[in-house]
């Protein structure tokens, strides 16, 4: 949800209320067309659907970004409202898991709120003992500008606890997050493209701790 | 009543139905584009026959860059994750129950997920989490079904004649692919009273 984006469903919904007043209040009403009611009731009505939807989202709790990662807690449950189900689709597309089974998170932002880019080297630290707590498995994946796989020598399109992350001396986990391989870090790169990229993190039967939303993501830290 | 305002009262229901068909159309739109994936364009072996489960090529795991044949659809290689294998399916129940089956996944990390395409939400799980991980069979009914449910199967009922199903079985490393492709293979569908 960029800042233009933000703009543009700004700009939709005033034009939808400014058009709503004036017909009520100012419009020579006796003028009027049915035709001209109806067409004009879909395109309002579609505008104001649209900004709807983008306005819950982004009501507390909805849409949530920690740490630039972002997330939408409680997708896909039997119980949900239509407004809930529609902005679950500015968020996840297709049919993803209620959150018990698995829980997702995407950034295309480091913890600054810079854009991610292959040109830049990025870590990711876990703190000792602060990996994704869950009771199947969690994986970190790389995805290029237009969520695609992204070619590198080692095949590795994911990092994961299954996927040989070596820890340091203290128990903390480095990920590396560049365009070239980390030297002496190999085992502990995730390998980015050239050029923009987006990151996703997946935990598998998530521990309460995350469902209950105390378990915090942490930053992707850009390394100078 | 003053000349005119009938034209509010019919612009204003004309707005609020569109405003509310809008909203409530999203997930169903969205996961239209799963249907005609499923159905009509298939992942990279053709179409797949409704009330069928498709499962991801091994080499498609392996290397999610390997090119796929023109019209076929890229839900399954982009946006995806590479931690599990899926199975992907369209059931149309109106045309009779369904028999899930699921093998002995000896632990393994495994779901199948149920959801109903009209409004995005999954109804209902077999695997790990929900179920456990012993082989089994469950009988999938549509709405208003009335019937018995055979000896040994445990029922899912359907909100929807059309469901959409996701299965998603773990997958190690490398080594382990071809395990884990064999047991999602199992996973089936097979029509009740057959």
């Amino acid at each position: 949800m960029s800042r233009t984006y933000t703009y543009f469903i700004t700009l939709v919904g005033a034009v939808c209320v400014f058009f709503i007043i004036r017909l009520f209040f100012f419009a020579d009403l006796s003028s009027r067309t049915v035709q001209s009611d109806v067409i004009q009731g879909i395109l309002i009505g579609f505008g104001l659907a649209v900004v709807t939807v983008q306005v819950y989202g982004r009501l507390k709790g909805t849409v949530t970004k920690t740490n630039g990662w972002t997330t939408m807690y409680g997708c896909g449950e039997p119980g949900n409202g239509m407004f809930f189900r529609a902005a679950q689709a500015l968020v996840f597309v297709g049919p993803i898991n209620v959150p018990q089974e698995s829980m997702y998170w995407f950034t295309n932002a480091d913890g600054a709120g810079q854009t991610l880019s292959g040109t830049q080297n990025y870590l990711m630290h876990f703190p000792a003992g602060q990996l994704p707590p869950n009771d199947a498995f969690w994986s970190l994946t790389m995805g290029d500008a237009k969520n695609r796989f992204v070619p590198n020598p080692l095949k590795r399109y994911n990092v994961g606890d299954r996927l040989g992350l070596v820890p340091n001396a203290d128990g903390s986990v480095d990920v590396y997050i560049q365009h070239d391989a980390p030297a002496g870090h190999e085992s502990n790169w995730l390998p980015a493209p050239t050029g923009n990229f987006i990151l996703w993190l997946r935990v598998y039967i998530p521990s309460a701790a995350i469902l209950n939303r105390e378990y915090k993501i942490p930053p992707v830290v850009k390394i100078t | 009543m003053p000349m005119g305002y009938e034209h509010l009262l019919i612009f204003s229901g004309i707005c609020i139905a569109t405003w509310l068909l809008v909203i409530y159309l999203v997930p169903r739109l969205m996961l239209s584009i799963y249907k005609r994936a499923a159905l009509s364009q298939g992942f990279g072996d053709g179409p797949i026959p409704v009330n069928t489960l498709y499962t991801q090529p091994q080499n498609l795991f392996r290397d999610p860059l390997t090119p796929l044949p023109p019209g076929s659809s890229k839900l399954m290689n982009v946006g995806t994750n590479r931690d599990t294998l899926y199975v992907v399916g369209w059931l149309d129940l109106s045309r009779g129950s369904q028999v899930l089956h699921v093998p002995d996944m000896a632990g393994r990390y495994y779901s199948v997920q149920f959801t109903d395409p009209s409004k995005n939400i999954n109804f209902a799980y077999v695997g790990k989490r929900a179920t456990g991980t012993y082989a089994g069979d469950y009988l999938i009914t549509g709405p208003g079904w009335k019937g018995a449910v055979p000896q040994g199967m445990k029922q899912i009922s359907s909100p929807n004649n059309a469901v959409l199903v996701v299965g998603r079985v773990f997958v190690e490393n490398d080594n382990d692919l071809s395990t884990a492709y064999n047991l999602a293979k199992q996973i089936q569908l097979s029509p009740l009273n057959q």
